[in-house]
């Protein structure tokens, strides 16, 4: 993660811009059915996460919460980024009558986008 | 937006501004700190508030220690270090406005509501984010000339204004109370202004030090430059083989030393000296100023020395050929060559020449040096009176040299040559010191072999050195220095020594400088007489070398013009050649009158003819002593005085003349003054002569010291007396008996030609001296 590199602070804190939120690395795969997007959100669930399309745009949002912590524990060390996060994806299609769905997959996230509609459209 | 109260425990830090949206590193050390973010940690979101301590310096800061609006943060990353502090790295995320602290212990807990700062978008805004970029580029190039173009680029990039504000001005390195003030701005549009005036006095401040920088580096640029060159000349001389000057100079220095047998104690000095010099640059003036010292040791003659040539026969012939007459002092010259060829580390004597100018002390010294084969060097002591020139200026002192002694001995090249210290009794002396005394040191050869030049600070041995002084008069001479020195007399010349003189050198010399031969110009004995007797009047031969010079001259300059039959210069051709004669002879006076008589004095520049003339005063009374006498000469008359008034009856004077009339004493020339006692003699004569109205002979010149009792004590300078009475004509000479065996310093027919009379007593100069005394004179028994 580049957020480790001292040096490189100006940078990152010009690109993160005006949004304080992390951004989730992502992955997008091409599918019969349509499109996948798998995004690295481990550790966080389902009800934090929110998805919202406008036009092409897919925003995925949420917040990473540290519920590991048990009474008596502290942190020796801490480099996994948790609170805010967001992700705004371009999709290569209209999104506005795409069914999404959200499911976990061994700590990954999961967005299906359904495209027959746009098929049709086609 | 509506109001949100949160809890957080709070992180104070010091001395830096958290802004919504950044990240900072901290390190956190004090244990509520620690506390406060193991806490933010526990928690699912990880947040905390960061505010800025008011004062720095305090370490545990209550709810008055902190600024009121802080910024609540994200812990991004944490990790522990071994001494037990934490690094941390956070994320701003809202502005928020302290409320009130909840808990102190073990950490800080405050209550906050978010203050996030209103959007807002309208012209001005852009209009301020605009002017930003542009001052925060200038900045930029200002700051940092080498920063990528990309930065810039990036804060252009950045659309939202308040962000910009924040990142621009957290990497400023502002103050941190004007850090909070951009924290606390209550819009957007605030934040952009103070931004700007910012930015604005931080430019100010970057052009002022570049404008500085560039000043500096305009001076310190020609320097550097200039040493880089020589650094590189030296790097290609070094490529080539050639080494740099200063190298050159050192090791040229070192091989002279080599070569040169310094004594220990200079090679040390000299090598001591020569590592100095190799550390310095070229262009430093202590270099040229070791580079002086040591060319000057070098170039000293520490162990040169000529050989002595001994043959006493080339050495007789060198002196003969340069020199006429003078026995005594080529005797002498001789004596010490004959001591040096048994025993060649003897000490040279120090000789000093007496006489008056032109009677060739200087050339003497010359030819001195040429008969032993050694070098000659002369250095005048007349007028000197800083004791540092002879003995140099202590090298602390801008310009320092070294003496005229250890000078002169660098010019010789070699230790053992004849120095000519002339005019010896010319020195002066004031508050600088008394040359004298330095000389007091160089003279002595108990001490001279350690003589010590100021300049140098090494001793220098002065030993194998033949000294000679020279001086007109040894009455000023300081008696130390005396003591040290072997006196020689050199007196005036006769006639016909400088007869000779003109025949063997002047006129040669004279003829060669005008570009004549022995052919084209004849001076007949006659006319070279009369110009020595009638053209000059010296104990010397300079004038009649000029004399001739003028004749050989005129010569040449008919030569030039075409005339060229051979010229024989007769008397009758020297009042056109030479103008009307200068001199005559004194005597003029064929006859005396009764109470005048002849007197020989010795001057500087050889003996003359003086007449002492007495009058009786019938109406006065006591005794006029006029003629500028010294006291000595007074007091001579004073006794001549009282030897007639104590033997009137003896003489026949009448006792009523010496009892009735005064006496006046006149010694002409008036304005030429006069001293010493051997006039005492020919005072009595003219007193006698005045009383007894008995005039002296004019054909007798006398001298000699009277004592009350009318003894004759004898006197100085014979010779040039003698000579002195001849020039004026006059032949018959009384002497006091003691100086008769001065007269072998007389030339052989000068002795033959004069008559002399030699007296004990004062009788006996008066018979001599006044024939007409003679009857009346009763004389003592015992002559």
């Amino acid at each position: 993660m580049p957020e480790t590199k001292p040096v490189s602070l100006f940078f990152i804190s010009a690109e993160a811009g005006a949004a304080m939120a992390w951004r989730p690395a992502a992955d997008i795969y091409r599918t019969p059915e349509g499109w996948v997007v798998k995004l690295e959100l481990a550790g966080v669930r389902q009800e934090d996460v929110n998805v919202v399309t406008s036009g092409s745009e897919l925003f995925i949002s949420g917040v990473r919460r540290d519920r590991f912590v048990e009474e008596g524990w502290s942190h020796h060390s801490m480099e996994i980024t948790y609170s805010h996060f967001e992700r705004v994806i371009e999709m290569p299609c209209d999104l506005d009558r795409a069914t999404i769905s959200i499911e976990s997959y061994d700590g990954l996230l999961l967005v299906r986008v359904g495209a027959s509609h746009e098929e049709e459209k086609r | 937006m509506s109001e949100q109260i949160e809890s957080l425990p709070v992180l104070p830090i010091k001395n830096s501004v958290l802004f919504p949206g950044l990240l900072m590193p901290l390190t956190a050390g004090r244990p509520s700190s620690i506390a406060a973010i193991d806490a933010a940690l526990a928690s699912e979101d990880k947040e905390l508030l960061i505010i800025t301590q008011r004062d720095s310096s305090v370490e545990s800061p209550a709810a008055s220690d902190l600024y009121t609006i802080g910024t609540k943060a994200v812990v991004k990353r944490m990790m522990r270090r071994q001494d037990g502090a934490v690094n941390l790295i956070v994320q701003g995320v809202e502005r928020v406005v302290l409320i009130k602290i909840e808990q102190t212990e073990p950490y800080l807990m405050a209550r906050v509501r978010l203050a996030p700062i209103p959007e807002e978008a309208n012209t001005e805004i852009e209009a301020m984010r605009r002017a930003i970029l542009e001052l925060s580029a200038r900045a930029i190039q200002l700051a940092q000339p080498n920063a990528p173009i990309e930065v810039t680029q990036m804060l252009a990039e950045n659309e939202e204004p308040l962000q910009l504000t924040y990142l621009i001005g957290s990497v400023l390195g502002l103050p941190v109370e004007k850090e909070q003030g951009l924290l606390e701005a209550p819009s957007r549009l605030d934040a952009l202004r103070l931004l700007h005036s910012y930015l604005l006095h931080e430019l100010q401040v970057l052009e002022l030090r570049n404008q500085i920088n560039v000043q500096a580096q305009g001076e310190m640029e020609r320097q550097q430059r200039e040493y880089l060159l020589r650094q590189q000349l030296r790097a290609i001389q070094e490529e080539l083989g050639e080494t740099s000057p200063e190298q050159a100079d050192a090791e040229l220095f070192r091989k002279q030393m080599d070569e040169a047998q310094l004594p220990e104690e200079a090679r040390k000095e000299a090598e001591r000296e020569l590592s100095r010099m190799e550390k310095l640059p070229q262009a430093s003036p202590d270099y040229h100023v070791i580079r002086t010292y040591l060319e000057i040791i070098l170039e000293l003659p520490w162990a040169k020395s000529t050989e002595d040539n001994l043959d006493l026969a080339h050495a007789r012939q060198v002196l003969d050929e340069d020199h006429f007459d003078l026995k005594e002092v080529k005797e002498r010259i001789l004596e010490h060559l004959g001591v040096l060829k048994l025993n060649p580390t003897a000490n040279a004597p120090i000789l000093c020449f007496v006489g008056p100018p032109g009677v060739g002390k200087t050339s003497l010294g010359q030819s001195i040096a040429r008969s032993l084969g050694r070098k000659f060097e002369r250095l005048s002591l007349g007028g000197m009176h800083d004791e540092a020139e002879l003995r140099g200026h202590r090298r602390t002192y801008i310009g320092a040299m070294p003496g005229r002694i250890i000078q002169a001995m660098r010019r010789a090249e070699s230790n053992n040559p004849v120095l000519m210290l002339d005019e010896v009794d010319k020195l002066g002396r004031d508050f600088r010191g008394d040359p004298a005394a330095a000389l007091l040191e160089i003279l002595d050869p108990a001490q001279n072999h350690t003589f010590r030049d100021n300049y140098l600070d090494l001793s220098f041995n002065l030993s194998k050195v033949f000294f000679i002084t020279t001086a007109n008069t040894i009455d000023t001479v300081p008696a130390p220095l005396l003591d040290r020195m072997e006196m020689l007399r050199l007196s005036g010349y006769s006639a016909e020594e400088k007869m000779e003189i003109a025949h063997r050198y002047l006129i040669p010399r004279q003829l060669k400088e005008s570009g004549l031969t022995d052919q084209q110009f004849i001076l007949t004995d006659e006319a070279l007489i009369h110009v020595i007797s009638r053209y000059t009047r010296e104990a010397g031969v300079r004038q009649l070398e000029r004399a001739i010079g003028s004749l050989t001259r005129r010569v040449a300059l008919r030569f030039a013009e075409g005339d060229t039959t051979p010229m024989i210069v007769r008397v009758e051709d020297l009042h056109e050649m030479l103008g009307p004669e200068r001199f005559s002879f004194e005597l003029t006076r064929k006859q005396l009158p009764p109470g005048v008589a002849t007197g020989l004095a010795w001057t500087e520049t050889g003996g003359d003819v003086l007449y002492i003339e007495a009058t009786l005063l019938p109406a006065g009374r006591g005794l006029t002593l006029t003629g500028h006498l010294g006291e000595v000469m007074q007091e001579s008359a004073k006794a001549a005085q009282s030897f007639i008034w104590a033997h009137t009856e003896q003489m026949g004077i009448d006792p009523n003349v010496v009892r009735r009339s005064g006496l006046h004493i006149h010694v002409p020339a008036g304005a030429i003054p006069k001293d010493g006692p051997s006039a005492g003699i020919t005072m009595a004569t003219a007193l006698a002569s005045v009383y007894t109205d008995t005039p002296v002979r004019s054909d007798t010149a006398m001298t000699g010291e009277i004592t009350l009792t009318g003894l004759v004590l004898p006197i100085g300078g014979v010779k040039e007396k003698v000579l002195a009475a001849r020039r004026a004509g006059i032949n018959r000479v009384i002497l006091p008996k003691e100086n008769q065996k001065d007269l072998r310093e007389l030339p052989d027919n000068v002795r033959a030609e004069m008559e002399f009379v030699f007296a004990d007593r004062v009788e006996e100069v008066l018979t001599a001296a006044v024939p007409g005394l003679v009857s009346r004179l009763r004389m003592p028994q015992a002559a």
